[in-house]
This record gives structure tokens, sequence and C-alpha cells, in this order.
């Protein structure tokens, strides 16, 4: 396509920083009004403790914030930090910026809607246990900075999209550029997701029953961190792609390789992530009702979410696939 | 409020810049095929793993949540478990075969 730099500019920052803050806003909006949805069922049932849940519900909700702010930064940047060769942009600095913002725009999306259960469920903790409102609170922050860390993976991709982006127009750089942050992103956007409802399913067990505290608490964190190995494949996929990729094939061959690889690991990241995540919530709840059987049921969840991330493995595997042995 | 000719005349100068913009970049018909099935295998893996991801999570929080109310039934659970979520891999692995099947033996 021939159109000229100034073109190729303005359509890479209207369009990356659109897709950035259009998705990267919507995740952390709905988080937050489900994290104040609960905190009013909560102060409606303990009206005499309502300034200690909204201390919680405002601690969740600027926590829950922080992916949104990080799509904010990315949007920003791309509006209004120019390329230091204004003349040789190309459809590679499109493509780069557009990736940016699908990587911080799908994976704020994710982390930010996973955000709002644990801030919602802490809430309802507090009002079910007052005197143990120290807890609920702490336990929602351990859970929601797990939760983030898709978003954080989103946001380094992103950056070094932005920061990478080369001149001049060839269809295999742009399709490593959008690559990558489609792998990123989508993949982010399941295991922000599920992190979060692991989180959830651990606040609701904790305000249920408090004494059970510590041992929730280990399974969810060990619940979340099989929750993030979709994101973990799809950052592995981005970096590949943009550092470790050989010689590609030329042209269309080139970018539909690409493309092709970061579609199966992207999507293909979602189910597990969201899957691995609602066994982790269950087995929380399970847990902290039966503390003494914890190991059986941690046992059975690392069985469940093991098959439930051989989906992207297969993902992983058909991308792989496609980068290296397609010929 | 644009004028639905204008829309109608825009759409018609992009569908004749295809073919030429094919023949510029050279572009033939059966890279065009190979790109699509490079694409494809992406796609049916990609969206295939959804279904089987988020089912079989359902399965083993469910089974984790039984194990937790009955303890001592925690090998016929787990044998339940695995039963279902194989059944739920099902779809996941006719993904796996036709993203093969369009890498390796239809381009």
């Amino acid at each position: 396509m021939d159109l000229e730099p100034h073109t190729w500019l303005m359509l890479g920052k209207y369009i990356g920083a659109g897709i950035a803050l259009g998705f990267g806003g919507v995740g952390a909006a709905i988080g937050m009004g489900n994290a104040a949805a609960q905190a009013n069922v909560a102060m409606m049932r303990q009206p005499k403790v309502q300034s200690e849940m909204l201390r919680t519900m405002l601690i969740g909700q600027a926590v829950g914030g922080s992916p949104s702010i990080f799509a904010l930064v990315v949007g920003l940047l791309i509006l209004f930090v120019s390329p230091a060769n204004p003349e040789l942009v190309g459809g590679n600095y499109f493509a780069a910026v557009v990736g940016a913002g699908l990587s911080i725009g799908f994976g704020a999306f994710g982390s930010g809607l996973g955000c709002g259960w644990p801030a919602g469920s802490a809430c309802d903790g507090v009002a079910r246990n007052p005197h143990r409102s120290s807890h609920s609170t702490q336990s929602m922050i351990i859970g929601q900075a797990v939760a983030q860390s898709p978003s954080i993976f989103a946001l380094v991709v992103g950056l070094i999209l932005i920061l990478t982006a080369k001149d001049g127009t060839d269809l295999p750089t742009m399709g490593i550029a959008m690559g990558a942050g489609l792998a990123m992103g989508v993949s982010a956007f399941g295991s922000g997701i599920g992190s979060g409802k692991a989180a959830g399913g651990a606040l609701d067990a904790i305000g249920r029953w408090p004494l059970a505290y510590g041992v929730t608490l280990r399974t969810m964190l060990i619940g979340q961190a099989v929750c993030e190995t979709p994101a973990i494949f799809g950052m592995l996929v981005a970096f590949i792609m943009m550092f470790a990729l050989g010689d590609l094939s030329p042209g269309l061959l080139g970018f539909a390789k690409v493309t092709g690889a970061a579609i199966a690991v992207g999507f293909g990241g979602i189910g597990p992530g969201i899957g691995s995540g609602l066994t982790a919530a269950k087995a929380c709840q399970a847990t902290a009702a039966r503390p003494d059987k914890d190991t059986l049921i941690l046992r059975t969840m690392l069985i469940g979410q093991a098959v439930s991330q051989s989906t992207a493995i297969y993902a992983l595997i058909i991308a792989l696939t496609l980068l290296y042995v397609v010929s | 409020m644009m004028d639905p000719t204008t829309i109608l005349t825009l759409m018609n100068t992009v569908a004749a810049q295809v073919p030429e913009a094919a023949v510029a970049t050279g572009i033939s018909g059966t890279a065009l095929i190979k790109a699509g099935a490079l694409i494809g295998a992406g796609i049916c893996m990609g969206f295939g793993a959804i279904g089987p991801g988020i089912g079989e999570g359902f399965a083993a929080g469910k089974a984790c949540e039984a194990i937790g109310r009955s303890p001592q039934e925690a090998g016929l659970l787990t044998r339940t478990m695995l039963i279902g979520q194989a059944v739920s891999e099902s779809t996941g692995i006719y993904s796996l075969v036709v993203a093969l099947l369009m890498l390796f033996v239809i381009s």
C-alpha cells in the first residue's frame, strides 16, 4: 500500500490509542462497579461498620483500577510521543502501535474485570466478620496484585512494541508487531479473569470461614499461579516473534504464519485461563470449609487445572509449529 | 450523515483496488490459499481451545467442591471428574487435528 508517512503515523496513533483505551477501560469499569454493588449489599446488612466497608471498597477499587491506568499510559504514549524520524514512518510503525494497543487493551480488560471480584467479596467478608476486616483487606490486596500481573506482562510487551517500532513497510514485520500484541493481550485477558475469579472465591471463603485464613490463601496463590500459565505462553510467543524468529518467509506467507500463531496462542489461552480460575475459586471455598482436607482438595485442584491447561498447550504447539516447522 | 451513493462509490473503488493490489505486490492465488490455511489453522486451534478450557475448569471446580463435602468419596469423584474432562477435551483434540491437517495435509 502506498500511503504517505504522515497518513500511516496518524492512522496508527488514532487506531492504536483507540483500541488501548476502548478495551482497556471496560474491564476496570465493570470490576469497580461490581465492587461497589457488593459493598452496597454489605452496608445494607451491617450499617454499623460502613466506614470499614467504604475503606475496603475504595482500596479494592484503587488497586483494581490500575490496569486501566496502564492502558491510559500506553494510549497517551501512542498519541503524543512521535517516532524519531517521522518522514520514514510506514506500515511497520502503524502495526507496532496497533499491536501495543491490542496488547494492553485486552490485557487490562481481563485484569480489571478480575480485580473486581475480590474487592466485592472482601466487602461482603467485612460485613460477615467486622472484627476480622484486616484479614479480608490484606488477602484482597494480595489476590488483586496477582490478578494484575497479566496486565503488567501486557504493559511490558506494549512498551517494547512502541519503543522498537521499525521504519518502512513490509508485510511480515507488520504481522510480527500486530501478532505479538494480539498473542500477549488476548492470552492475558483469560489469565486476568481466571486469577480474579480465584481471588474472588478465596475472599468469599475467608469471609465465611475466617479461621481457615492461612490455608485458603495458600490454595488461592497456587491456583492463581496456574491461571497465569496461558499469559506466560502468550508472552513467550510474543517475545519469540519479536526477538527470536530467524528468517521468516517474505510477503504474505510470513504474515500468515505469525498471524496464525498469534491467534492460536492468544485465543487458545482464554479458555484455560478462565477454567483454571473457576477451579481455583471452588477449591478455595472447599478448603476454607474443610481445612483438615486441604491437601486432598489441593491435589484435585491441581489435577483438574492441569487437564484444563492441556488445550493451552495444544495452542502453544500449533503456534510454535506455525513459526518454526511449516515451510 | 453520509450520502448512500457516496458509500457505494467508495466501496466500489475499494473493491476495484483489490485485484490490482494483488498484481502489484505479486501475490499469487496459491500463496493466498496457503496463507488462508495457515491463518485458518490458528483460528481453529485458538477459538477451539476456549470451550474445553472453561468446561474442564468448571468440572474440576465442582469436583473440588464435592470432595470438600464428602472427602471419603475422593477416589470416585476424581475418577468422574477425569472422565468428564476427557469427554470435554474431545473438541479441543478435534481442533488440534483439524489445525494439523490444515498445516500439513491441505496446504
